[in-house]
């Protein structure tokens, strides 16, 4: 759906802000910045219409943080530039013609991006998916089939480049050799997560690396809703899979539904806390989808090669059903009227051909499972 | 004036035959003790005289010189204060020599004569019987353990007053006992029927004790790990005479024995993760005693919370494990323990324990998760061939089960399995399937092609490493044994994968 709750223009960034070298450096210094968030900003821009006056007036203390002024004058542009060289990054304003269109619509846009990789995807062939750092292994098969098939149907893939969904949907999309783009919360040349280093190199070679952060500030919680924007601001549409009720995932779908994208919200259980940023936005008018098939035939999209079949004994599909949920091996065994010893070595074969995996002691079927059961 | 009895002075478990000499000479009044008598029996010097005198015996009051040969073997315990006093009392005359030197003297006295329960009376025993002596004088409380040994005439004395009457024909000791108090039927107060739900936890106990593996038992509090492992002890096969001989030793030893004779349950120990290395694996400053990995000898070693233990203590673990026994050197010498047990270690998934809970949420941060996955993968796991997570029961699980099978046939089963390996394994030395090393399990455990097939599978798809393969090979065979299968079929192998380490690390590590 397309909320229809676009408000009162909010203000943008004057034409001009970052026009020439001049203001560019001014941009980089801003930028570094900690203290100033860019709704103080952009309402100081309404005065002081370029960054060279803007950093002119956190010199004189007439904006942002003391700390913010003692810290202006010990910044230099182009010691700022050298980092960015040094990790092969690049600049993009404002004033560019290359700053994504999709992203003057939103508000507080950035004024200044740093991208390391290839260009930014059109709005009309990007889809963000967002999704909890800690989910459950459903999301994260769900993200990762979702990336694939986005990729397949030539669509790049946004996301926060987080653990959980955010870096699984991000591999799904370089599974099917597709782009994909991160957005950081932190430095353009920040790794955080470590455990996604090797995530962050594949991104940078087949798609990009955004942050409106210079090199070396650290990933902070605090920069993440910020960062949720420019994931939500950069897309045509939105796809939450898990979050709880403070979760940046809420975040993201709020601000697409603000900004006028469409949201996907993929439902679970209502007692289960990460729930509440799916149901929430359905609830809000997000469009509820079951999986990638969903997603691909709503944004029209042709899918790309289907699930396979996967051929399954009686036993195996009785197991099967007998999964509801994580369950214990003695309750399957029961359904099924054999032994323990044989519903062990029933559901492990199942689990060796990915159709179970195991969560502290219990079973349960994964979606390649579902997918072969009803599909 | 010169006499001269036998003691016995035990070092770790084993009692050395020690000639205790007593001269008496002219001097001042005094008792001197040679011969590298240890602190305790040092500190008994003072004590014996009053003993002697508060049994209505005459002390010398002249130099008494005693030593204790051979002069090279430290000796300690309050055991010698009996032969010493004897050794005194024979030189004085008091005591007829002739029949005093068929005996061993063991037990500590009090000032009144009494004759105090002392440790290591069944090593002091096995000595006396050793030696070809003709039998032991040891304190009443400690007569149904000297009594074990066979052949062994057993003086059970209540003070050293009886004991210089039985020499002088003045005291008839009391009848052994025909039957001497066996704590006949294991009667570990606990049984496996009383564990509800948790079948998979159960049949991998059944597993391990048939196949004699090791078991990490990873679940939330409150899932009944300690509950699952204080079990295991019941469903062991029953000891032959000799283990338990070797476990009452031990016990005894230890000072743990209380009077009883010998001990026919499995023992189970579970130290508190706050354990002391010494008090872990044996030690101690000048008397060497068994530490918990040998009072477990025979039986199940228990480590609640194998995160929190300390690391030396852990890693000090894998002597026992891999040669059955615990070496302990100590200024004092060098001693050998039997040490030969079921490890059982549990800990939760997660630092604070929810981790994979559908009831609760997990709140650990990641980088404290990370810290406590490698905390908990070390090297110890090498050696514990099953490990699994036990899921905590909502209470319509636990309503849904019926009462569990009780231990009595478990065991049954679990003989079976043991007895075919002992025929399997008779000229290999090892006992059972766990003890196999990797090598010797991949070419004896007759594998057909299917189950082959599936553990090479396993090693791609589950990332298998060669320890891990090794580990599922023998679960296999194990499995194939309780199923009295003469080749591992692909279902035994299908099951014992389902006991691998890659399961509880692969819940691990998607959390990471």
């Amino acid at each position: 759906m397309r909320a229809d709750r676009v408000r009162d223009p909010w203000p943008v960034w004057p034409d001009g802000f970052t026009a020439g070298e001049r203001e560019r450096r001014a941009a980089l210094v801003l930028s570094a910045l900690a203290g100033l968030r860019p709704t103080t900003l952009i309402r100081a821009a309404a005065e002081a219409p370029t960054a060279s006056a803007c950093v002119g007036l956190v010199a004189r203390g007439a904006l942002g943080t003391d700390e913010d002024r003692r810290f202006v004058r010990l910044l230099r542009a182009e010691r700022i530039q050298a980092t960015i060289d040094r990790c092969g990054a690049r600049t993009i304003v404002w004033d560019d013609p290359e700053y994504p269109p999709q992203l003057r619509q939103i508000h507080d846009p950035p004024f200044l991006l740093y991208v390391r990789g290839g260009r930014l995807p059109e709005a009309s062939h990007a889809v963000a998916i967002v999704g909890a750092r800690r989910c459950t292994d459903l999301a994260r098969e769900l993200a990762r089939a979702m990336g694939r098939g986005l990729a397949a149907a030539g669509v790049t893939v946004v996301s926060g480049a987080a653990r959980g969904v955010d870096a699984a949907s991000h591999e799904g999309a370089l599974d099917a050799g597709g782009p994909t783009v991160a957005v950081l919360g932190g430095g353009i040349d920040a790794t955080y997560p470590a455990s996604s280093r090797g995530l962050f190199g594949r991104i940078r070679e087949r798609g990009a690396l955004v942050s409106e952060y210079p090199p070396g500030v650290p990933a902070r919680a605090f920069r993440f809703p910020a960062r949720n924007r420019i994931v939500a601001g950069l897309c045509r549409a939105a796809v939450v899979v898990e979050g709880e009720k403070e979760s940046g995932s809420l975040i993201t779908g709020s601000h697409a539904l603000e900004f006028g994208r469409e949201v996907f919200a993929v439902p679970a259980a209502l007692n289960n806390p990460l729930s509440f940023a799916p149901l929430k936005l359905i609830r809000d008018g997000a469009t509820m989808i079951r999986g990638a098939e969903d997603l691909l035939e709503e944004l029209g999209l042709e899918p790309g090669s289907g699930g396979r079949r996967a051929e399954l004994t009686l036993a195996e599909l009785a197991a099967l059903r007998a999964l509801t949920g994580p369950t214990l091996p003695e309750h399957v065994a029961r359904e099924l009227r054999i032994g323990l010893a044989d519903a062990l070595t029933l559901l492990m074969e199942l689990e060796m051909r990915g159709f179970v995996r195991t969560v502290g002691g219990r079973f349960e079927a994964t979606l390649a499972a579902t997918m072969a059961t009803t599909g | 004036m010169y006499g001269r009895v036998n003691g016995v002075a035990v070092v770790g478990v084993r009692g050395h035959l020690v000639a205790v000499e007593a001269h008496i000479g002219r001097g001042l009044p005094s008792l001197t003790l040679t011969g590298l008598p240890g602190a305790r029996v040092q500190d008994a010097r003072d004590r014996i005289r009053p003993a002697v005198e508060s049994s209505g015996l005459e002390w010398p009051l002249r130099r008494v010189v005693v030593n204790l040969s051979p002069g090279n073997l430290r000796k300690e315990g309050a055991g010698l204060d009996l032969p010493v006093a004897m050794g005194v009392l024979v030189a004085s005359t008091q005591v007829p020599a002739t029949r005093v030197s068929g005996y061993a003297f063991a037990g500590e006295l009090s000032l009144r004569g009494t004759l105090v329960g002392t440790p290591g009376v069944l090593s002091v025993a096995m000595a006396a019987a050793r030696a070809g002596l003709r039998g032991v004088v040891v304190p009443a409380d400690n007569a149904a353990e000297a009594e074990l040994v066979g052949g062994l005439h057993v003086v059970p004395a209540p003070s050293l007053r009886e004991v210089v009457g039985f020499f002088r024909d003045a005291w008839t000791p009391p009848e052994p006992r025909t039957t001497a108090p066996d704590r006949d039927t294991p009667g570990h107060g606990v049984d496996f029927s009383e564990i509800r739900g948790q079948a998979q936890a159960r049949r991998a106990l059944e597993i391990a004790a048939a196949g004699g593996h090791n078991v990490l038992l990873v679940g939330s509090p409150g899932a009944g790990k300690t509950m699952l492992a204080r079990r295991l002890p019941t469903i062991l096969p029953a000891m032959s005479r000799e283990e338990a001989l070797e476990v009452t030793q031990l016990h005894s030893v230890a000072g743990l024995l209380d009077g009883g004779g010998l001990l026919r349950e499995r023992p189970f120990r579970s130290p508190h993760h706050s354990i002391s290395l010494a008090a872990l694996l044996g030690g101690g400053s000048a008397l060497l005693r068994p530490g918990e990995v040998s009072l477990a000898d025979q039986g199940v070693l228990f480590l609640d919370e194998l995160t929190e233990f300390r690391r030396d203590a852990v890693e000090g673990l894998r002597q026992p494990l891999e040669d059955g026994r615990v070496v302990v050197s100590r200024m004092a010498g060098t001693v050998e323990f039997p040490a030969r047990f079921t490890l059982v270690a549990a800990a939760n998934p997660c630092p604070c324990g929810f981790l994979g809970d559908p009831r609760r949420r997990c709140d650990c941060r990641d980088d404290r998760l990370q810290t406590y996955r490698q905390k908990l993968s070390g090297p110890l796991l090498d050696r514990i061939d099953i490990q699994l997570v036990v899921p905590r029961l909502s209470k319509q699980e636990l309503l849904d089960e019926a009462p569990g099978e009780p231990s009595a046939p478990i065991r049954g089963r679990v003989e079976a399995a043991r007895e075919i390996q002992r025929r399997r394994y008779a000229d290999t030395g090892y006992p059972c399937n766990a003890q196999l090393p990797g090598p010797l399990a991949r070419r004896v455990a007759r594998v057909s092609r299917p189950a082959w097939d599936l553990l090479a599978q396993a090693v791609d798809g589950m990332a298998l490493t060669g320890r891990g393969f090794d580990r599922a090979l023998k679960v296999a065979r194990t499995i194939a044994d309780l199923d009295g299968a003469s080749e591992v079929e692909r279902d035994h192998v299908s099951e014992a994968l389902v006991y691998r380490m890659n399961m509880v690390d692969a819940d691990l590590a998607r959390a990471g």
